[in-house]
This record gives structure tokens, sequence and C-alpha cells, in this order.
């Protein structure tokens, strides 16, 4: 299973790592909202596409946002989801 | 302002992490470690300007340089709305809630819709720079540790936060409940209030005006943990030394997030949103040279 890690300025003291099952960057989001719709209107627009403001690191690469569509997440993989504001 | 050179203790002790939790607030302790361990760092001498950057003098740059902004540039800005932030197209610092809003009415306040490459580019034709995140804290608070601007007692009606316009606010719900009905009534425009408006009671350790508040602050300075093995959130730390760090708060959040050691983190690659401005400073005046800074 990949991993989806998220800020705690979301959770809210909650955890913040989930286990996901690998495949296209964009369908792991999708699907991760879809198990845990709490965090859905962050992640998911009203279409139920994923939002393009947030950043996303893959094993601490950037994942721009133009090359998310075609980005794959291998099992091993970690998702890291951060706004472009973050932190207190 | 003129602010001396000193040695400062950067962020905040041990004890405000606990402090915060005790607090009715609704973020976890670990969200604001990274305002510690507190840091000695030396600051020279500088100076800060007393507010921050306005609508009015934005607008004498742009119209000086043509200068087009990275909102301008991509055509939206990031507002909140009714549901959540969203892409607005033609939001920027000129039309700030977006179309049929007009930054003209409000001359005095201060601008918003900046990026890091925008607010480097207005210091940079002023004559001036970002202050470094030291000089920001230190220009808030002075070298004692006082978690507000004016002291360690929160007073209502000295800074514009979320508690100015919605009244007290302990968790989230509350803010969203307050800001979905501002936006039904008003619209997503940003709760800015002109600069100075809480002076002399809200001012700073040094004079400065609105560092709690009304706008987030960008300044110079990487992203970085005081301390390599500072505790951090795990996704916070992926973007160490890759953000830019952000002072103050804003007119959005809780008083919990306008403290002088509260540290944000935001993106320098042409990101901005509706509550984030700036301000300038400068180095230290010689003896000799008159003060026509404003500052």
């Amino acid at each position: 299973m990949a991993k989806i890690l998220l800020p705690a300025g979301w959770t809210h003291g909650a955890r913040t790592e989930f286990d996901v099952p690998a495949g296209p960057l964009m369908e792991v989001i999708k699907r991760f909202a879809a198990a845990h719709p709490a965090h859905r209107r962050r992640l998911l627009g009203d279409d139920g596409e994923p939002l393009g403001y947030f950043n996303v690191y893959v094993d601490d690469d950037p994942v721009a946002r133009p090359d998310r569509a075609a980005a794959e997440i291998a099992s091993d993989s970690v998702v890291v989801i951060v706004p472009p504001l973050a932190g207190g | 302002m003129e602010v001396p050179g000193a040695v400062l203790r950067l962020g905040s002790p041990p004890w405000m992490a606990r402090w915060l939790e005790s607090e009715p607030q609704p973020l976890p302790g670990a969200w604001f470690a990274d305002e510690t361990p507190q840091t000695e760092v030396e600051v020279p001498a500088f100076r800060m300007d007393r507010f921050p950057v306005t609508v009015g003098r934005f607008a004498a740059f742009a119209d000086a340089t043509g200068y087009l902004t990275d909102a301008e540039r991509i055509g939206y800005g990031m507002v909140y709305g009714e549901r959540f932030w969203e892409e607005r197209r033609g939001a920027c610092w000129r039309a700030p809630g977006g179309p049929g809003t007009d930054a003209a009415e409000r001359p005095d306040h201060p601008v918003v819709h900046i990026s890091w490459n925008d607010a480097v580019a207005y210091a940079r034709w002023a004559g001036r720079r970002l202050p470094t995140e030291a000089e920001w804290e230190l220009a808030a608070r002075g070298v004692r540790y006082r978690i507000w601007p004016w002291g360690d007692r929160w007073v209502p009606g000295a800074a514009n936060t979320a508690e100015l316009h919605a009244g007290r606010l302990d968790a989230l719900d509350g803010w969203l409940d307050w800001w979905r009905a501002t936006c039904r009534e008003h619209g997503p425009l940003p709760r800015t209030t002109p600069v100075g408006a809480f002076s002399p009671t809200g001012d700073s350790a040094h004079g400065c005006s609105d560092m709690a508040g009304n706008v987030y602050e960008w300044t110079a300075s990487p992203s970085r943990l005081y301390a390599d093995d500072a505790p951090c959130d795990p996704a916070l730390r992926r973007v160490m030394g890759r953000y830019r760090v952000i002072r103050g708060g804003s007119w959005m959040n809780f008083r919990y997030q306008v403290r002088c050691s509260e540290r944000m983190h935001g993106d320098p690659g042409g990101w901005s949103n509706f509550a984030l401005g700036f301000r300038c400073a400068a180095p230290a005046r010689e003896e000799s040279e008159p003060d026509g800074t404003g500052g």
C-alpha cells in the first residue's frame, strides 16, 4: 500500500497518515477523499476532481500541477499534500 | 521605525505549546512546534516600515513601472468562498474579492494578492527589501518575549483578527458560520482594515502597527526549522527549504495565530491569496542621513 500524509492542521489532532492503494495520482486522491469524506472539501472540487491549489510531493519530489495527471503512485510511495500556506 | 540591533531568542519557549493546547483553539500543539526551540540570533540594527504596504503605495509602483502581479498574469487569485479556497477568475490586488470588488475604494488598506515575487519587486523599486523573520519578530515584540505586540494579555479590539468581526471564536465551525454568512451578504471581500487603525493600542514594542493580524506578511527568510532535530509535523517538514516564512497572521485568523512568534510558511512560486501582503525593511540609517522613507 502507498501512504498519504496530510498536514496536522487539517486533521485537528487526529491521525495524519493513511494507507491508500497504489495507482494514478489523481485516482489515489479521489479514492482517498471518497474513503475519508471529512477531507473531501479540501481535496476535490465541485466536479469531483482533485483541486490544483495544494502542493503534492511524492517521496520528497514535488509533482508540478501539469504533471499530476500522468503521475503514478507506487505501492511503496508516500504522497504528501501541503497547502501553499502551511503551518501555525 | 528604527530598531536597534539586538541578540534575540527567536521563537517560543516550551510553555507556549502547552498553553496553546490548554486554550480553546482547534489546532494541535504539534502544529505550532515549528516555533520551537528558541534559537539565539544576532540582529543588526535596521529600519522596519511602520505599516504594511498599502493599496495606494502599490498602485504608485504599478503605475510607475507597468508591473503585473503573478495573480494578474495567471488570471486568478485565491479567495475563500462560501465553501473553501477557490481560484477565482479576475481576483487580484486591484479586485481583491474578484470582479465587482475594487481596491481603489480603500487605498489605505494593506494590499493583498501579493506573491513573494511581487513583494520583492515592489521592495526593490522602493529602495527597500523584505525583512528577515528575525527582524520581523524583533520589531514585533522586542527582545523580551511577549505573546502579542502589546503584551501577554489578549486585548479585544487591538488587532484585526476574525474575532474583531465575528466575536469570540474557539472552533473552526464558528469561523465557517461567520464567514459563510458574511460572504452571502457582502461577497468574499477581504476584511482588511486601514493600516494604523489599531494604533497606538495595538502597536508593537518598536512602534510598528498591524503586526498582529490584518494581513499575512512575507519575509525574506527561507523556511527552516530552528533546530535540525526539532519536532515538526511530517507534512510541514516537506516544505522546509522550499517555502518562505510568513508572519503576523491575518484578519482570517484567531488570536492564537497572530502571536509575535507564530510562523507560517508560504509557497514563493507565484502563489498569493486575498489575505496576504507584506511590509518592507531597510538598513539602519546613517547618523547624518535624514529619515525620508516614512518608515
